[in-house]
């Protein structure tokens, strides 16, 4: 049987640099799935990728049993949207624009259309004091909210987030992360996250995978690789006092 | 007093041919961010579409020589879209070679129709359903309220279509990042049809006026440097920007026609326009667009 989700060694070059090595992993429907790793180690490559994105040089990406298209807009097609790194809301668009913007190639009728941004409302109160405002206009973590929204509307079977949490203040960060973990637990939201802030990312994920310079190094439960030594000590910042010092 | 507003309303229907030549220049520069001089070339075999209609099929209304135009218009835009841009495009090249593509094509289709049609002046022969309209001492023709009412009609829809429809947005979208609009699901590819069909459609229908006012010949599509200097005036990329320009430029022109002389009139509006670049580079209602190729 073929996974929800799979990425059979997965050769990517991004501008010269071959910046995904062999890189294989899976998820399941219904999972929430982490990927972390150091700046540069390709984890948004890797995003972009399974978002239809970048250029293949080898390798395979299913999704439910079938190839993935060439193109990213067949790929939201097929199910898999991706809440871009940066956010990258269009500030020349009103927030309900925002989000309706995704549903361009739906088939579904307007009213489950309704449905769903109905259900992104009540997801994101605040979005729906802020309809007619432009994106441009909106903070940070707000503009994070409609990103999300945004990808949801397009009613994803997997969704892709790439570092969600950057540049968000901690307090918005956590309240975030809460309504992820909620989409999941009450939609049985299907859910990949690129993250640096390693902490948050595994604290949140049923399984995750360790990128470093373009291959995959570790796999593991979350709260396992969250418990292990060696992880710890490379992408938490726990310390113990002659590492401490050996670093220096 | 008289001649002041008699210029004014000629200003205006001159503003509103340029303003529609505008908009379709600056509906494909907000999208790909470059400079479509195949424009000229499009009006121009537009214009000899509705003297086809009119001259050689004999169906004389404006409404046919408005629809012969359109379809040629719609058709030639589309084909340099896709011979001469989306091949470009897929291969991710830079916006130079757009631009550089889109003048090739421009010489090319100018030498053709030079060939094919001679480069004689044709007249488009469209019957009016009335000559002139007096208000007073001021006379307007009526190919000035015709071209005006319709320019306005068509801004007025197209504004509709930009704001309201889900086309629209996508379109705003794309013109905000086209690669952001294709993760979100939207096919660039698509939306580019849509635009190039759109200004496609305003080339034809300023053409066709252009021709009326002027006459069909190969070159006439030179006269779509004032949607360029337009656009400039009103803000690059910016669609508003883009009417504003068209009509603030139709005015000033006709007034200095009027009150100095004719052959001022080319001179002045580049001038505006290298003034414009210098002062206020964004133009009225441009965000900031650094290079403008």
């Amino acid at each position: 049987m073929s996974r929800f989700l799979e990425v059979e060694s997965l050769n990517v070059y991004y501008g010269g640099i071959h910046a995904l090595q062999d890189v294989s992993l899976y998820i399941d429907e219904g999972e929430i799935v982490s990927v972390i790793g150091a700046n540069g180690a390709g984890k948004s490559t890797l995003l972009r990728t399974i978002a239809g994105d970048k250029e293949i040089k080898s390798g395979n990406i299913t999704f439910r049993g079938e190839r993935l298209p060439k193109t990213s807009y067949e790929t939201v097609s097929m199910g898999i949207s991706l809440v871009p790194e940066g956010r990258r809301i269009f500030p020349n668009l009103t927030v309900y624009e925002n989000l309706i913007v995704s549903t361009y190639t739906r088939a579904h009728s307007k009213k489950s259309i309704d449905e769903d941004l109905d259900e992104v409302l009540a997801l994101f109160p605040r979005l729906k004091e802020r309809l007619k405002q432009s994106g441009g206009t909106l903070s940070g973590g707000e503009q994070q909210m409609l990103a999300v929204g945004r990808a949801l509307m397009a009613h994803p079977k997997l969704l892709c987030m790439d570092e969600p949490s950057l540049g968000l203040a901690p307090i918005i960060i956590d309240e975030l992360f809460e309504k992820i973990k909620q989409l999941n637990e009450e939609r049985d939201q299907t859910i990949l996250i690129v993250e640096q802030n390693a902490f948050l990312a595994l604290e949140i994920a049923s399984r995750a995978y360790i990128l470093k310079t373009g291959s995959v190094t570790r796999e593991g439960l979350g709260a396992e690789l969250l418990g292990d030594p060696s992880i710890q000590h490379e992408y938490l910042g726990v310390h113990d006092d002659t590492s401490y010092e050996d670093e220096d | 007093m008289n001649l002041f507003v008699q210029q004014v309303v000629t200003g205006l229907s001159i503003g509103g041919i340029y303003a529609l030549l505008a908009v379709g220049y600056a509906l494909i520069y907000s999208i790909f961010k470059f400079t479509n001089f195949a424009f000229g070339a499009i009006l121009m075999c537009a214009a000899y579409g509705a003297y086809f209609v009119t001259h050689t099929l004999k169906m004389t209304s404006l409404v046919s020589g408005l629809l012969g135009a359109v379809v040629i218009g719609v058709i030639v835009s589309l084909a340099t879209e896709l011979l001469a841009y989306r091949s470009l495009r897929r291969l991710k090249a830079s916006r130079l070679f757009l631009m550089i593509s889109a003048m090739g094509v421009n010489i090319f289709v100018q030498n053709l129709m030079t060939i094919m049609m001679s480069a004689n002046l044709r007249s488009l022969d469209i019957k009016m359903p009335f000559n002139v309209i007096r208000f007073g001492k001021i006379r307007i023709g009526s190919l000035d309220i015709f071209s005006l009412v319709i320019s306005l009609i068509v801004l007025g829809v197209l504004w509709i279509f930009i704001e309201k429809t889900k086309h629209g947005i996508a379109i705003r979208a794309s013109a905000h990042d086209t690669d952001t609009a294709g993760l979100m699901g939207i096919n660039v590819n698509k939306i580019s049809f849509i635009v190039f069909a759109i200004s496609g459609l305003t080339a034809a229908i300023s053409g066709t006026f252009m021709g009326m006012k002027y006459a069909v010949y190969p070159t006439l599509g030179a006269i779509s440097s004032k949607a360029f200097i337009s656009s400039v005036i009103g803000g690059l990329g910016s669609l508003p920007g883009a009417v504003l320009g068209g009509f603030i430029l139709g005015v000033l022109e006709t007034m200095i026609s009027g009150y100095i002389s004719s052959s001022f009139r080319d001179l002045f509006s580049f001038s505006v326009m290298i003034a414009v670049l210098v002062f206020l580079p964004n133009g009225i209602l441009g965000s900031g667009i650094n290079d403008k190729l």
